[in-house]
This record gives C-alpha cells, structure tokens and sequence, in this order.
C-alpha cells in the first residue's frame, strides 16, 4: 500500500500522511472558521516533517462530512486539486466513520447499545450515525445515519427505536480518515465519490412562490 | 491580390491541403487519412496560409503536453507563391507556437539537397546537429536534422494558471506572459435562474463540482500539463466569502502539489488586467466595472501599484437591477440580456425613469457613486400605477427606458471622470459589458469626448480565470514576491489591495 494524504476539514483543519498503518504526520488545529487560511500550511507542513515530495503521495482521501458546510468544501476543494496537480487517485470517506472508527475498539458496543456519533450541524442541529462495530476487514459498521436532526428530535428517534448507544467525544482526525480508507482499499470498499454531505438543500426561497416554503431544514 | 491571413487548419480545409501536399511532395506525400489525423490532433498544431477561401500553404507541429521539445512536422507553400516570404511567416508561426505550449527546443527535417530551405531555417537561428543517413526514400537522400532553442526567449513569459470562484463563475484560465492559452469557465447561471439572482450556497457547492473538470479542459486545451506552470494565482476577494474559499482552497493545494508559487489577486483589478490578454493595456485609464456583483469606478495609473477607487454602488451593482427589474416585467434570467431583447422595440424616451446620484446636491458627495435601488422601486411603481389604473402598458417601452437609465448614468460618470481626471481613455469590463445598449452609449459619448474606449471580447469581460492568471504573469513578471500560503479570503476587498502578501 501507499502513501495516503488524508484531509479532513469538517470540524478544524485536519491533515495527515499515513503509510501502511503508520502515522507519518498529521497537523490539528480546531479553529472552525480559518480553513481555507490553514489548508495550504496544513499540507506543507505534513509533507515537510514526513520528509515526503508530493509526487511521492500515492492516493488522497478526503472527508466528505457531513458537516458545515463552508469548512467543508475547503478540504474537498484542496483533496481534489491536490490529486489532479499531482495525478494521482483521489478518495471520499464519510467523516462520522473515522469517527467511529478510532472510537469503537475502546467501547463495548451490542446491538442495543451502539455507538453514536454525532458532530456539531449549527442551527441548532446536529449530524449523526450509529454503529454496531468493526468488521473482519477493519471497517465500522455503520447501522443507522448519516442523518441530521435537533438533539431532542434524536433522543426521541432513539427511544423510539429502544436504542441506548454509547457516546464519544472523540474528535474527527484526518490520521483516521486515512486508517479507514486503507481498511476499505483491502476490502474493496473505497469510494472515488467525493461529493460533499450537505444532507441539507440549499437555504434559497423562489420569488414570488406560491409553493410555500421552497427547501427544507 | 487579397490579403493573406495564416489561421489554425480546420477540417474543412483537410481538401485543399491534400492537393497542395500531391503537388509539392508527389510520390512522398502523406495519405488523406494522415493529413487529417495530424492536423486534427491534440498533440499538434496546424496552420494554414489561407487567400480568401484558398489554402495557398499551411505548416504544422507536434508538441507533447510533457515534452520540452517541438517537431516541425510539415510545411508547404502554393508553388506560385515561393520567394514572397510566405515560407518564413509560416515558420514564424510554428516557433511562436511552439514557445507558447512551452518548448524549449523546436527541430526540424530537411534534405540535405534543399539549400534553398536550409538558408530559410539557418536565418531562423536553427543549428545543422545531425544527420540521417539515406533518410529519404527512394531518393536515396539524406536528411539534416535541425535545432533551435527557444529557452531564453520563453523565461521572461511565466506560464500561470489562474483560479476565479468570486460568484457563479468558475473559471479556470492560463496565460502565457500576455498570451492567452486557456479560458475555461463553468457557471452555475442556470442553477441561479428560478431564484432571480444568485443564490451564494448554490453557487459553492457548484464550484466545488466544476473545479476538477474545469482545470482538466483548462489544461487540454493549452495542451500543457502541470509541469509546464510556473505559478498559481487565485481570486481572494472581493466576492461571495463561501465561494472564494472554494477557489483558495484548490488554488492553495494545487500550488503545494506542483511546488509553484501562488499570487493571490484582487477580482476588479483582474478586470482590468485582463487588457493586457488583447494588447497593451495603455495607462493611466478609466475603468468602469459593471456587473450582477459590482459597479466600480477606478482611476489606474499602474495596474499593479495605483489603483484607486472614484466609485462605486452605494446599493444595488448594476447587474443586479436588471435581474430584479426583469423579473419584475416577467421577463428571463438573468436580466441583461432579456432587457437587452424586449428593449429592442422599445422606446428608450417613453418614460423618464430618475438617474441616481446625478442631482446636484448629490454629485457633491457622490460624483463616481452609483446608486440603482431607486430606479428599480420607479419602475415597479411605475409599473403598479399602470396595472392598478388598469391601462394597458408597453413592456417593451419600460424595458428601453430603464436600460436607457442605466446606460446614460455609467457613460455619463464614467465620461465625467475620463475629463475631470485628464484621462483621455476608458476600459470597461464586466458582464454587463454584454448590453447592447451600454457599449453603443459608451461608444457615441467617448468619441464626442475624444476618449479613447476599450471593450475587451465579451468572454474575458464576464468573470473568468484567464483574468486572474493575466495579472498573476504581470506580478510574477515585475518580479513580486509570492503570496504567504497563509492568505484568507476577503468578501470586501478594496481595490486598492492588488494583490495579498
């Protein structure tokens, strides 16, 4: 396998370099509001401190969300144009599932207690996805979501369903974006979409319509 | 005899090439099927010397995207026409060519018994380096192989690539120096249309979409590859904060991925140095900058030093009131060009809608400004007076008035600035450059005025990259240091700020 560049911005930014299970670099910072300022340095300095040339990068993961929206599309955008100047492969991965994935080997999950994550939605909402576990090849088993709700609206959801997950405030990790893509390259599961998750339309009323109210959420 | 232009081979021309190939190469000339499939390609560019509709010569070369080096592959000219020096400006052509894909190195096949072409190319600066051996057949000839280096004459032109995602345009362009190689743009108008204007999230997301595709068309067609750019530059405002930071984030990561430097560059003064993609831009001049998201006024003495903003909108850009005033008349969006066409038939006198800002005790504090929120409420006031005294009205007649008062209220500040500032020349830029009426008013008052006026074609006034990638060459050319790969964007951006360190 690889070299991976993962970049994450549906929280702070992100970035990180992953070879073979290893972690090379990765670069944290939680500011919510200063992607597209941070990106640029985020992957210079990764690459600096691993001692890698970008044309020695063999794949891009980036996480697709769901997430704010403005933040995100600063780490799709710098993904996709990382991979098409270098010409190598670019994935998505769903952000929740790394999540999850550096969460759930420390939590004991059932099929009635799974686990949940959820991430900041703003407006008062926030995204969310369950688990049950991780799978043979590495992977979390996502079992509901992603979805998006206000957190009383999800608490009901869950009694409603006798759900009573487990929790984690583990935070997104590009580092972990890259563990699972490398889980779903062995299992054939990697994804080349990279749409971003808005799971929300487009906040934009028609003129004069006589339709109601033209979107949702 | 007519003029003889040199133009890019089209397949219609495939005929006429091939009897002129029988006729100078006979028993070596290429089949129809090669001639087709050379001057078509991708990796090649042909030209022919064209005498009205009549192919008199055409010449053409081979460039790989990643390749320094550039083959000349064929020339010929109409027998009739040898000695006159059509021979050397068909040359002429391939070598500029040849430097704009990015060769550094062009060569050439020649008999060895053709002295006649051999002094052509040597006067050319082409160097004898080789030759092959019986090369042509059945002849039983040999061929010279020759060089010429084009790398001192192409370091002074920096390849850039520009990024523009301010609005509802993503648009990827690529220069070389002040030739214009690339002008790729995707917009999302259409997405737009049922909202009446452009709606900012929608606008993102596309950009997010079209970005990969866009740089790929971008890079076809300047037939480059990412090794052949020498820097990035990017819009970072001003615009829609949503969408410059899609546009920054790509810019940010393509320059890290290719090691370029990146320029981070101001839209307006990208208006204006797009001039320089058509010719000299001349300075000082005035520019008039009118679109759905600006309208702007500036005084550019330098392009890249001195700029300074007479005016601009104190409400809505100029863009914007025909959007909202062809809704208004039921017409399409977006509103400039469906005005431009129910204007048509109208008459632009039948009502005299209000030009904001031009009252005297108005132009004592805004004599550059704009303002065209009023105007819009006249003539839907205008509009509702009609309907409720139930008289039947022409739309036609209201389209012509309003776009009339638009167009007079800009020509007629931005004329006022041309003479009160001793500038004697006016550019204008942006899409509303598109309206018939504006560019015929712009026309009419700066010849009364004696002011020389600069319309760029329409595809480099609307927003586009090649725009941002020109004033990014003319930065990298005057030897600016890069931007930090820490710049933000800023929705607000003066236009005074050329460009972010």
């Amino acid at each position: 396998m690889s070299l991976i560049l993962a970049i994450d911005t549906s929280f702070g930014t992100s970035v990180a370099l992953v070879e073979n299970g290893k972690l090379l670099a990765e670069h944290n910072v939680l500011d919510t509001m200063k992607h597209a300022e941070l990106i640029g340095s985020a992957i210079t300095d990764v690459l600096a401190r691993a001692g890698v040339k970008p044309n020695q990068v063999g794949a891009v993961v980036a996480g697709r969300g769901p997430a704010p929206f403005t933040g995100l599309r600063v780490g799709l955008a710098a993904a996709t144009m990382f991979a098409a100047g270098v010409g190598i492969k670019l994935y998505g991965a769903v952000s929740l599932d790394a999540i999850a994935l550096a969460a759930l080997p420390a939590v004991d999950v059932s099929k009635d207690a799974p686990l949940l994550v959820t991430a900041d939605a703003r407006r008062k909402e926030v995204y969310w996805a369950l688990y049950s576990g991780i799978n043979a090849q590495g992977e979390p088993i996502r079992v509901d979501g992603p979805g998006v709700l206000k957190p009383a609206e999800l608490e009901d959801y869950l009694v409603n369903r006798n759900v009573h997950p487990i929790r984690t405030d583990i935070a997104i990790s590009a580092a972990s974006l890259a563990f699972l893509l490398e889980a779903q390259l062995r299992s054939g599961n990697a994804s080349q979409e990279v749409g971003a998750l808005y799971l929300r339309a487009a906040d934009a009323v028609e003129p004069k319509a006589r339709i109601g109210k033209a979107v949702s959420g | 005899m007519s003029q003889l232009k040199i133009l890019p081979a089209e397949e219609s021309h495939i005929e006429q090439m091939m009897a002129l190939e029988l006729e100078c190469f006979g028993r070596d000339a290429w089949t129809e099927e090669s001639m087709r499939f050379e001057a078509l390609a991708d990796h090649t560019r042909y030209f022919v010397l064209l005498d009205g509709e009549k192919v008199r010569g055409y010449a053409g070369l081979s460039k790989l995207p990643a390749s320094h080096q550039a083959d000349v592959q064929t020339i010929a000219v109409d027998p009739q026409l040898r000695g006159q020096g059509y021979g050397r400006k068909l040359m002429d052509r391939l070598v500029s060519e040849a430097r704009n894909l990015g060769a550094s190195e062009i060569f050439l096949e020649v008999r060895a018994d053709n002295s006649v072409a051999q002094g052509l190319y040597a006067s050319m600066g082409f160097e004898h380096i080789d030759t092959r051996k019986r090369y042509y057949q059945p002849d039983d000839v040999d061929a010279w192989v020759m060089r010429a280096a084009l790398a001192a004459e192409t370091k002074s032109q920096p390849v850039v690539l520009g990024i523009e995602s301010s609005c509802d345009e993503t648009g990827i362009g690529i220069v070389r120096g002040s030739t214009l190689l690339a002008n790729v743009i995707s917009s999302s108008m259409d997405q737009h249309a049922r909202f009446g204007g452009v709606v900012p999230e929608i606008a993102a997301r596309a950009h997010l979409e079209a970005l990969q595709p866009t740089l790929i068309q971008a890079l076809h067609d300047a037939k480059l590859s990412m090794d052949d750019i020498d820097a990035i530059a990017v819009t970072n405002g001003p615009g829609l904060a949503g969408a410059l930071m899609v546009g920054v984030g790509a810019a940010k990561a393509l320059a890290v991925a290719s090691g370029k430097p990146i320029y981070a560059v101001n839209h307006l003064v990208g208006h204006v140095g797009v001039d320089v993609l058509e010719g000299e831009l001349e300075l000082p001049t005035i520019a008039l900058l009118v679109s759905g998201g600006h309208t702007s006024l500036l005084l550019v003495r330098d392009l890249l030093d001195d700029v300074t903003l007479l005016g601009e909108t104190i409400d809505d850009a100029a863009g914007e009131a025909f959007d909202k005033v062809a809704r208004l008349l039921g017409l399409g969006y977006p509103g400039g060009p469906s005005i431009d066409i129910a204007a048509k038939t109208g008459d632009p006198k039948a009502i005299r809608f209000p030009r904001g800002l031009t009252l005297p005790k108005d132009m004592e504090k805004h004599r550059y400004d704009f303002s065209f929120s009023g105007l819009k409420t006249a003539v839907a006031r205008w509009v509702e007076v009609a309907e409720a005294r139930g008289e039947a009205f022409s739309v036609a007649d209201v389209a012509a008035s309003f776009r009339e008062a638009v167009a007079d209220v800009l020509t007629a500040k931005a004329v006022a600035a041309c003479n009160d500032h001793g500038v004697k020349r006016l550019l204008l830029g942006g899409g509303v450059v598109a309206n018939a009426r504006l560019r015929e008013l712009a026309t009419e008052r700066c010849k009364a005025n004696d002011i020389e006026l600069r319309i760029p074609e329409l595809k480099l006034c609307t927003d586009n990259g090649a725009m941002i990638a020109a004033l990014g060459a003319q930065l990298v050319m005057a030897g600016r240091a890069p931007s930090s790969l820490d710049f933000g964007v800023d929705s607000t951006l003066s236009v005074e700020t050329v460009y972010t360190r």
